[in-house]
């Protein structure tokens, strides 16, 4: 069955703002919108989108699809009856068609320290109970597809907000049994930039496509900055 | 954002604490106080001569010391007064009206004297 598509192109060196332009592809009932963009790109190599795995891993072919952030390889053409409209992620500068430029995510994301931090020098193996890994277990699956932050009004409104994904990794890692890192971290997410940003929209957990819940994260997260921030009234 | 410099710790863990506090007042306190007083004595569910003066300016300013009174007026008037006053805050915010200095002095500002001002009223 052929289908339309369109697809917000932008070519930063001759246009102004994104334009759309239609193509027609084959759908069946197991299209994605990814086959959908590799099938446009046959057509017109000059194309330009992220993709790697094809199956929710990688977090690469994240797009607005008529206006939602998802996972292309997640998303079929089957649940798009009427029209379909593929552009670029939301919030983030446009590099050319659907790439975007996400070195302010990845800068939020290093700023939190996002590793084990432990002085400790040990070579015996650091044990965990079912009870100390379910704490943060759900946190550490995200893929760092940078949805939530399509999704997040408040990143679009102040780019130095922290964001969902990078709250939600330092959460992660703070609840972590294994970890000593916490005080290290907590200065970045007691800022107005870091868990305070956040107004629990909760839109960055309705998109995310690994069931994180980033919103339940940093609403963890501000419960420990205000726990943070009476500690240190009667700290010297 | 870097390392060299240790970004500043925020107040909201302050507002944050009275909107979530006023919010539970908001969700728990206020509908009682409305059934209570509005719509039971509205319905006949009892006599309005329960909420005479001299019963409830008693309930007010002897019952537990005055601590009744105090505890009446800070959780329907005051503590959801600051819920509201963040909400509007973080509002103007959103709508890109405001969220700056200016917005929380006048919010929370409203918010306190107008806590200020029913506290006076009971006093």
């Amino acid at each position: 069955m052929s289908k339309t598509i369109n697809i917000a192109r932008y070519n930063p060196q001759t246009d102004s703002q994104p334009q759309l332009q239609a193509f027609q592809v084959d759908s069946d009932n197991s299209t994605s919108v990814l086959d959908a963009l590799l099938q446009v790109q046959q057509q017109d190599p000059s194309l330009g989108f992220r993709w790697s795995c094809r199956m929710a891993i990688c977090g690469s072919c994240g797009v607005m699809v008529n206006g939602i952030p998802k996972l292309g390889c997640k998303t079929f053409l089957r649940d798009y009856p009427d029209k379909l409209t593929v552009s670029a992620l939301a919030h983030f500068n446009v590099e050319k068609d659907l790439i975007v430029d996400m070195q302010p995510f990845l800068t939020h994301l290093a700023a939190v320290k996002p590793y084990l931090i432990n002085a400790e020098q040990s070579s015996q193996p650091h044990r965990q109970t079912p009870a100390q890994l379910a704490k943060y277990q759900q946190f550490a699956n995200c893929i760092n597809c940078g949805l939530c932050y399509s999704a997040c009004p408040q990143f679009g409104l102040n780019p130095e907000f922290l964001g969902p994904a990078a709250i939600t990794l330092a959460q992660r890692y703070n609840l972590d049994s294994r970890d000593a890192g916490k005080a290290a971290r907590m200065p970045e997410l007691n800022s107005k930039n870091g868990v305070w940003g956040c107004t629990f929209v909760g839109f960055c957990s309705e998109v995310c496509p690994k069931k994180v819940d980033p919103a339940a994260a940093v609403n963890q997260g501000k419960v420990a900055s205000a726990s943070d921030f009476i500690i240190s009234m009667f700290k010297p | 954002m870097n390392d060299t410099t240790q970004a500043k710790r925020s107040d909201e863990p302050v507002w944050w604490a009275l909107f979530s506090a006023g919010g539970v007042c908001f969700a728990v306190v206020v509908p009682g106080a409305i059934l209570a007083l509005a719509l039971l004595p509205a319905f006949g569910g009892f006599s309005a001569d329960n909420l005479s003066y001299p019963r409830i300016s008693a309930l007010l300013h002897d019952a537990l010391w005055g601590l009744a009174g105090l505890a009446f007026i800070g959780s329907v008037i005051c503590l959801p007064l600051f819920h509201a006053a963040h909400r509007i805050h973080h509002g103007l915010h959103d709508l890109k009206l405001g969220g700056g200095l200016l917005s929380k002095v006048l919010c929370y500002g409203s918010a306190a004297a107008l806590s200020l001002l029913a506290l006076y009223l009971i006093s």
